[in-house]
């Protein structure tokens, strides 16, 4: 396949010449009888087109199709020659349309059979034609600037399709010496210009218009062929034409045969007849297709054709089938529209090579049988593409919508366990508004708070001592203890919020409430040490875990309201606690910490649990992605002394002083 | 990709091959003998691929028709009979017609033609063959190249050295030249001997047969994987891009998109895409002993046992009846899904689109594809009862505007009926006779057809003339300033004839329905 092959530009060149206004002495009735007319009216008098009529209509019509079945990269250059050239449009994508056209030729108008036939000429034409196909196209242009170096292999190919009147052979020969010799010249101009390409092929398609007999443009239609497609139901016919790959297997099969073929352009019989095939398809069909090309229907305004277009363009698809040689039939098409163009999709109907392949429940994990199904489903959902408008720059930017897609399944996927044994947190009601939150790009204010809000909400189950959804699978009895399972719930928390706290201040905030908030391990439990902070939390706790029996009601504008308010309060209470050095809490840090610590090492003897991969992997990841906090790189052990600056300057132990206070 | 056997049990295969050992071998039986290995392999690695097995000399005969039962296959080869001369034109007719009957003319395949180089003297010959190559008739066309597209690897059990004595390599090169030079010669490499044609399938091997093994990533969850069959490299346009496009063997989910959405997109290939075990022991465990595939089937359990990111993915496309795009390589893209077959065993299949950045109209760009997020209203409705796809495409098609074609004459009566249609209901189709009026207007203006502007302007002052008594006075003024302003367009007159200018309804003093139309227009 080449990309700029001939039918990359075509140069219309209409003969625009007094002859042309000579009418075509075919003569049409437009005043038909119809019912409900009063009796002896005399039908008025047929019109009759003139030979310019006849070539406009034909060469819209060519346009018509050519625009309707390759809307893109095949383009026309549409000009009138009387005694000077007329360019009625630009190679231009922006110029390529039939109203474009229909308004420039109006402007024409027919030809002035008064003008003196000595200063017309189609060879203005043709040489205005010749010009233009040395003139560079957007799309070469395009292809030229991707391949720098290598620009040559850009080629320009070209087909003039000239309508005139030809006097005689010699007229005709005349006329191609004509071209061939402006090929010649305009060449060797087009060697010292950017905007200008040599020719390497011209294809010359004369049309010859003389009255009695209307010209037609079948053999100018290369890859393009009639389809018949017949409506048994209805008995009526609809002609369709495309690309003819589309019927690449039927040629090939020897269904169709390449009877009496002499020259290569006819070499394939036009009209391959498929029949409407009663078994409707719904569109949640993914059909096996190996190729789709646009149609259009020979006769656009015809009942039949209209019919069959608008049941396509409502949204419908028809199966189409084939007679083959053996007299069976297969269904090997559908046609189907998109966004209002109408495809014909050519279907697979030959044996597949992939037939009975093992089915997947029997390879790598097909025996695991607790997918977390449903959750990437929704996963599925919320990373689904959208179509965002082209903006130039755009790259630079670093904004390219799909890089931007590829960068939010990254982050929705740092902390995804696969199976519902493997995880507390994703099967717990309580943690989604943070789960769904933590995973953008950037965190609001309002985000923070409600992911603050789940946080204390999770303490103030541990609290109430409510059951988690810990699962039991591989485990004798009754599986961990209620502390041991909020302490599983929190380290995986941590571990979900932990992998995006390179992502802004305010996830590294979530982290600090997650850190701030989780449950001690057991030696630290010591509730007797507990300020008077803690109960004062416990009375909001009880608040909030009202909230979260009836969480559904949280988008009720009035209650979320009312809750952002008293977590306000508590934020509020939450950063005086953070930078208060007399605090007790921030403590709580440390020893979990320590308790994380040690983990690995004891793990290193056994076999690691998925978590810690995880973890592990994740920290790498994103210890790559940022700076190491100059706490951890001074550490010592994984421990940072805080407050380094109270002990030079108060030559006290900060960590004694916490403690003090007491 | 199907592979079609070729072996050649010509009288010529029987010859002796002097070995340093005890044993006496025949070329037949290196032929054998590597055609086994070849099999083995393919039980092993490759095991989805069907394969035929096709004896040929003088006639043809389809020994084994396409199965993936390698013990079959290997039965047949083992008891190969010896027939008389080579005739290799009619073989590979036979091949052409046995890879059609089964799949069709655009499955691509594979044909391995194994034989000792000795291609027959006189007619039937290849060497006739090709010399008459041009003087065929069109139902006796040389079977090359194939009506398929195909890979054809002939294994000759021969040694460079030998066939340079005759003109069999040009030949065969020839034969490949055919085939549009996809495929390749392998000659032994030193003394014929079973080590020599080990090496020899060893290269085809490496070269047709080596499984494609892939990681398929959706962000940080990824599975390692076979595609199968192995995706073969895309040329796209053999002048401005002539070098061939290969896969990635890191497959990168880009996003998802509904099944609706994508509707049945056209593709180049398809391939199921088999998550394999991480454990590479597992794959180095091949031919061998009751004990190693013991050990490999525990092994496969373990795997069975583990979660796998691929079993995740497949059961939620399905369930969710959704597409994933993934990226296959620069501007390449293709798509996953789950992929059900007659018997409801579903698998993970991968389809591939044709390189570029916008393999389907109806997607748009896929490098402006973005997640729905980043959008200021969700694409797909809070209940999900819209969809930003089919993308509209910038102008409409011909079916889908009224479009004026007056080729056939029933095109111009029908317009013409339309106008008179509503003529004789005015005033109360004055915007549909205005509209149509203008229709036939601008077409007429366009094609240069001035006689009938004329025309319908005598037919509305016609109608004028016809008006029951009991017509609306409206009607009588709007036909007959249709008629003028029609005849004034026809003059060509640039003031009346301008292609954009419309005729508007004439206003009046009669109240009714006219007037609001006019209002509305």
């Amino acid at each position: 396949m080449k990309m700029f092959s001939i039918s990359h530009k075509t140069a219309f060149v209409v003969d625009h010449c007094p002859y042309m206004a000579e009418s075509c002495r075919q003569q049409v009735e437009f005043d038909m009888l119809t019912k409900n007319r009063p009796q002896g009216v005399i039908p008025l008098a047929p019109v009759s087109k003139s030979l310019w009529t006849c070539a406009v209509e034909c060469s819209m019509e060519y346009c018509r199709i050519l625009y309707d079945i390759y809307p893109t990269r095949k383009l026309v250059n549409f000009i009138v020659s009387d005694s000077e050239f007329h360019i009625l449009n630009s190679w231009n994508q922006a110029d390529q349309s039939t109203q474009e056209l229909m308004a420039a030729l109006a402007a024409v108008g027919p030809p002035n059979p008064h003008e003196d036939p000595e200063c017309c000429s189609i060879l203005h034409g043709l040489m205005a034609a010749v010009e233009s196909l040395c003139k560079i196209t957007e799309y070469q242009h395009e292809a030229r600037t991707t391949l720098m170096d290598k620009a040559d292999r850009v080629s320009n190919r070209g087909r003039i399709i000239c309508i005139t009147n030809a006097k005689s052979d010699t007229h005709v020969r005349m006329l191609e010496d004509y071209v061939q010799e402006t090929i010649q010249e305009q060449n060797k101009l087009a060697i010292s210009s950017d905007r200008l390409m040599q020719i390497q092929q011209c294809e010359l398609v004369l049309i010859h218009t003389y009255p009695f007999g209307e010209e037609t443009l079948v053999s100018d239609r290369p890859k393009k062929e009639e389809e018949q497609h017949a409506n048994t139901s209805a008995n009526y016919d609809v002609e369709l034409l495309h690309h003819r790959d589309a019927h690449m297997e039927f040629i090939k099969s020897g269904d169709l045969h390449p009877a009496g073929s002499t020259s290569r352009d006819s070499g394939l019989k036009e009209t391959v007849t498929l029949k409407w095939c009663t078994p409707r398809t719904n569109s949640v069909e993914l059909h096996f297709c190996t190729g789709a090309y646009r149609i259009s229907p020979v006769d656009v305004n015809s009942r039949p054709s209209s019919c069959l277009t608008n049941f396509l363009l409502n949204g419908r698809s028809v199966l189409l089938e084939q007679p083959r040689k053996s007299g069976s039939k297969v269904i090997s098409h559908m046609l189907s529209s998109h966004g209002g163009e109408i495809f014909l999709h050519v279907l697979n109907c030959t044996r597949s090579t992939l037939e009975d392949p093992p089915s997947i429940s029997e390879g790598c994990g097909g025996r695991v049988t607790d997918y977390r199904i449903t959750d990437f489903g929704e996963f599925m959902r919320e990373n689904r593409l959208t179509p965002f408008p082209d903006v130039q720059g755009s790259e630079v930017a670093g904004k390219v919508p799909l890089e931007r897609a590829k960068r939010q399944l990254e982050r929705h996927t740092r902390y995804w366990p696969m199976i519902i044994s493997q995880t507390t947190i994703f099967n717990m009601q309580a943690v989604v508004p943070l789960a769904s939150l933590i995973v953008k790009e950037s965190l609001t204010e309002e985000d923070v708070l409600t992911c603050q809000k789940t946080i204390y909400n999770l303490v103030d189950m541990e609290r109430k001592n409510d059951p988690l959804p810990i699962s039991t699978v591989g485990t004798r009895g009754k599986g961990p203890k209620r502390d041991e399972q909020y302490r599983i719930m929190w380290n995986e928390l941590e571990t979900l919020v932990r992998t995006h706290m390179g992502s802004s201040e305010r996830h590294q905030r979530v982290l600090d409430c997650v850190l701030a908030c989780r449950s001690k391990p057991p030696e630290e439990e010591d509730r007797k040490k507990r300020g008077r902070k803690r109960e004062d939390r416990e009375d909001k706790g009880e608040k909030n875990g009202k909230d979260s029996e009836s969480e559904r009601s949280w988008q009720e504008s009035e209650r979320l309201k009312a809750a952002l308010e008293r977590d306000r309060e508590e934020l509020a209470e939450a950063e005086v606690i953070k930078d208060s050095p007399d605090s007790p809490e921030p403590l709580n840090k440390k020893p979990r910490l320590e308790v994380e610590d040690v983990q690995p090492a004891e793990k290193a003897k056994g076999p690691v649990s998925l978590l810690t991969m995880w973890t592990n992997r994740i920290n790498t990841a994103n210890s790559r992605k940022h700076q190491e906090f100059a706490g951890r790189v001074n550490s010592v052990n994984n421990k940072a002394e805080l407050y380094q600056h109270l002990k030079d300057e108060n030559g006290m132990d900060p960590h004694e002083n916490g403690k003090a206070m007491r | 990709m199907p592979t079609v056997v070729l072996m050649d049990v010509s009288l010529s295969m029987t010859r002796p091959v002097q070995l340093d050992g005890t044993e006496e071998f025949q070329r037949k039986n290196l032929a054998v003998h590597g055609l086994t290995m070849l099999f083995e392999h393919m039980a092993t690695n490759y095991r989805l691929e069907f394969t035929a097995l096709v004896a040929f000399s003088s006639l043809w005969e389809l020994m084994v028709p396409f199965t993936r039962d390698y013990n079959t296959l290997q039965e047949a080869l083992n008891n190969l009979e010896d027939y008389d001369k080579t005739c290799l034109e009619p073989a590979l007719q036979g091949v052409s017609n046995i890879v059609q009957q089964e799949w069709g003319s655009t499955c691509p395949c594979q044909v391995v033609l194994v034989t000792d180089g000795s291609l027959g003297i006189g007619r039937g010959s290849l060497r006739h063959s090709l010399s008459t190559i041009k003087h065929r008739s069109e139902d006796k066309k040389f079977p090359l190249p194939f009506p398929f597209p195909a890979k054809l690897y002939i294994m000759c059990i021969a040694n460079a050295e030998e066939l340079q004595n005759s003109d069999t390599l040009d030949n065969l090169e020839q034969l490949l030249s055919l085939n549009g030079g996809e495929g390749q010669i392998f000659t032994v490499e030193g003394p014929l001997c079973l080590k020599n044609v080990q090496s020899l399938f060893g290269k085809l091997i490496d070269q047709a047969y080596t499984p494609f093994h892939a990681v398929l990533r959706c962000g940080n969850l990824s599975s390692d994987v076979q595609v199968f069959p192995r995706p073969e490299p895309v040329i796209m346009d053999e002048e401005v891009d002539p070098a061939p496009r290969t896969i990635l063997t890191d497959l990168e989910i880009v996003g998802f998109i509904e099944i609706g959405d994508i509707s049945s997109p056209p593709v180049l290939s398809r391939h199921l895409v088999l998550p394999i075990a991480v454990n590479k022991d597992v794959d180095e465990m091949g031919t061998g002993t009751t004990d190693e595939t013991e050990e490999e089937n525990s092994a496969n359990q373990m795997a069975g046992k583990s979660p796998n990111f691929c079993v995740l993915l497949h059961g939620s496309l399905k369930v969710e009846g959704m597409v994933a795009l993934v990226q296959l390589g620069p501007e390449w893209y293709g798509m996953l899904y789950s992929q059900a077959d007659s018997k409801k065993k579903s698998n993970l299949m991968m389809s591939l689109f044709e390189p570029g950045p916008e393999p389907l109209p109806w997607l748009g760009k896929v490098s402006q594809l973005g997640p729905t997020s980043d959008a200021k209203e969700n694409p797909y409705g809070e209940d999900d009862s819209k969809s930003p796809f089919p993308l509209q495409p910038k102008s409409k098609r011909s079916y889908a505007q009224n479009v004026t074609v007056w080729i056939k004459p029933s095109g111009l009566q029908t317009d013409v009926q339309k106008i008179l249609r509503n003529a004789r209901k005015l005033p109360e189709k004055t915007q549909t006779f205005y509209k149509e009026l203008n229709r036939l207007r601008k077409a007429a203006l366009a094609f240069g057809f001035w006689d009938l502007l004329k025309g319908v302007a005598d037919l509305l002052e016609r109608e004028c003339t016809l008006l029951p008594d009991t017509a609306h006075p409206d009607a009588a003024f709007q036909l007959s300033h249709a008629a003028q302003q029609l005849k004034l367009a026809s003059t060509g007159d640039s003031q009346y004839a301008a292609f954009d200018h419309n005729i508007t309804p004439m206003l009046t003093d009669f109240s009714g329905s006219g007037s609001s139309d006019r209002d509305r227009m």
